[in-house]
């Protein structure tokens, strides 16, 4: 035990002193390691971030949803003031519910926002709002961004309104992606006459037939009618789900790409790097197994310098990344829900802790030339 | 004293006499192509102080390295005094002292350090490490030079820590190669002394030299060149 510390002390020293007269050989490696350790950890994390955000709009859109939208234009027959178009989905009603609202082709304004979306609802709708309908206002403005149930005054047109704030939720969350103003149909019949697009949120019954199914009838009850210009836009969780994998698939492979770069990078330059300076330590290797110092002992001795050299420029990497993730992840384009570590640390993942495996496994690698050579007889450098 | 030098073959000493170091029909080259350097040797090294003579390239360190362990026999066998194979570390820790014709002192490390890390790895324990490294380290004359790295230190100096190093465990078995070589009469005479007071009788210690100086210390005396002849030539060159 004194002798492995005593051996393990003057390797340190030597390898100290090494470092310290060459620091080309850590900087390089640190260097290396580093740089692709970062680019590996940006990669992952995109890719984490993409697939999280995927999610939060899956559970925002919700698996049993189904979202229609029929754009009818100013000249359509379907154009109908006061009353309801005529419903294509009635067929569907033993599957589960709907609601149906009308997106008007006009925006609206806030004293804080451009470009509210404005929607109206039918006496038929009315019970899915009242829970959000405030006594002094029939208007209502889901925002994520303003305090919830403050009075705002909302222009559309030259018309002006009041609405009460809320936070979006239930049957309107899968089409709240922008703030929304929501008021009875009627309010500005002229808008209304311009065209709007007539929007049915339909929520499948648990035990109802597949959401590709339901997808598919409703294509279909479109199609039959023959006037029609234009198809409906069906939309469902469906294609969410598909991305959801491809992206799943396509992280695994650059995984998996990634663990063979940084794994084969790392142990090519470690290895050259380690091999040359075996070489030029031969003479002091040969000498402590001359005194009878293990073999093993020497061999640990490359690995954890590798080892160390590769943690700390990995672990430094992830930890730079960790701290600019904000700013640029955000430059990058996502959103800031999605940056916020709330939802689970991208940097804590198995993905970004594998960047350490390779990095090991890498070093392990290098230090394979370190064990063949070894098992040069101590005879053979020593005179 | 001069002996006799050894018959080639001699008699078959598979197992090592009691306290000696035997080596066996041992063959040795250092690559396939070329010629042997070692042919058959057989010894049995007993205790006492051997001295291994011979012209430069005859084999001699070769020898010592084999029965060191340093090197790997490609025929025959070496058994140490303990039943040992000498590349078996607990031999190099333990019952092994060598001293290197180029001194080869750990250059980070104080002379001290030196004898500390050899010791250490023997398995002496702190308080017999120190008192034997005092010993030898005065004995030796380099007691003042203790802390001191070996750069800062003379070639006599240096030799000395060496030898002193190889002491320290007070092993079985020494082997020196070339400890004398470029010292003056002063040294040798230090080194000579040390030595005797190590073997006293009942170690193994064996010397490759071509140092006059050093006959007069050894029990025996190996002429190598009867062995290998592989530089005869230069005769005829002088």
């Amino acid at each position: 035990m004194r002798s492995s510390i005593l051996i393990a002390s003057y390797l340190w020293k030597d390898t100290w002193k090494r470092w310290f007269e060459q620091p080309g050989s850590p900087l390089s490696r640190l260097f290396v390691t580093g740089l692709l350790a970062l680019v590996a950890t940006v990669i992952l994390v995109a890719f984490h971030l993409l697939e999280r955000s995927i999610r939060e709009r899956l559970e925002r859109f919700g698996l049993n949803t189904i979202v229609v939208r029929e754009t009818v234009n100013s000249d359509s027959r379907d154009l109908t003031v006061f009353t309801d178009a005529p419903d294509r989905l009635a067929a569907l009603s033993d599957h589960g519910q709907k609601l149906r609202v009308r997106q008007l082709s006009v925006r609206g304004t806030t004293e804080w926002q451009d470009g509210v979306i404005v929607l109206t609802y039918g006496p038929e709708s009315f019970d899915h709002f009242i829970e959000f309908l405030s006594p002094e206002t029939p208007g209502i403005l889901f925002s994520e961004e303003l305090p919830p149930d403050a009075l705002v005054r909302v222009n559309v047109s030259r018309h002006a309104t009041l609405a009460v704030t809320r936070r979006p939720q239930g049957w309107l969350r899968p089409l709240i992606t922008e703030d929304m103003l929501l008021v009875p149909q009627g309010t500005w019949p002229d808008e209304e006459r311009l065209g709007f697009i007539e929007t049915t949120i339909f929520q499948r019954n648990p035990d109802a037939i597949p959401v590709a199914h339901l997808v598919s009838a409703m294509t279909t009850f479109y199609a039959m009618d023959r006037d029609r210009r234009s198809p409906p836009q069906v939309q469902s969780a469906l294609p969410m789900i598909r991305e959801l994998e491809k992206l799943k698939e396509r992280q695994v492979q650059w995984r998996n790409l990634l663990a063979a770069i940084l794994g084969l990078a790392v142990s090519l330059v470690y290895g050259s790097i380690a091999v040359l300076e075996f070489r030029q330590n031969l003479f002091v290797t040969a000498l402590l197994r001359s005194f009878g110092a293990p073999r093993q002992f020497l061999f640990w001795r490359h690995l954890i310098e590798n080892a160390l050299l590769a943690n700390l420029a990995a672990i430094s990497a992830v930890a730079l990344m960790a701290a600019l993730h904000t700013a640029i992840f955000g430059t990058l384009g996502f959103a800031k829900p999605v940056l916020d570590f709330s939802g689970g640390n991208p940097y804590a993942s198995a993905e970004v802790l594998s960047i350490l495996i390779w990095v090991n496994v890498g070093a392990l690698l290098s230090s394979i030339p370190i064990l063949i050579g070894l098992r040069t007889p101590v005879g053979a450098t020593l005179n | 004293m001069s002996v006799p030098l050894p018959i080639r073959p001699s008699p078959t000493v598979v197992n090592g006499g009691q306290g000696t170091m035997t080596c066996h029909e041992v063959s040795f080259r250092y690559f396939r192509q070329q010629p042997w350097v070692i042919e058959r040797f057989s010894y049995s090294f007993a205790p006492g102080i051997t001295l291994i003579k011979g012209a430069s390239g005859c084999g001699k360190s070769t020898l010592l390295r084999l029965m060191a362990g340093y090197l790997v026999p490609a025929m025959g066998a070496i058994v140490t005094p303990s039943g040992r194979q000498p590349a078996d570390p607990e031999f190099q820790r333990r019952d092994l002292g060598y001293v290197f014709q180029q001194l080869n002192l750990l250059p980070l490390a104080s002379v001290t350090r030196n004898l500390t890390l050899a010791a250490s790895l023997a398995g002496l324990p702190p308080e017999t490490t120190a008192m034997r490294s005092a010993k030898w380290l005065r004995l030796l004359g380099i007691e003042e030079f203790a802390s001191r790295l070996p750069q800062s230190l003379s070639g006599g100096q240096q030799q000395r820590a060496a030898i002193s190093r190889a002491l320290v465990k007070e092993p079985q078995v020494l082997l020196l190669d070339e400890p004398t070589s470029g010292l003056d009469d002063l040294n040798t005479r230090v080194i000579i002394r040390a030595l005797q007071e190590y073997v006293n009788g009942a170690r193994i210690c064996v010397i490759s030299s071509h140092d006059a100086r050093l006959e007069s210390l050894a029990n025996e005396i190996l002429d190598f060149n009867r062995f290998l002849p592989v530089e005869r030539h230069l005769e005829a060159l002088v």
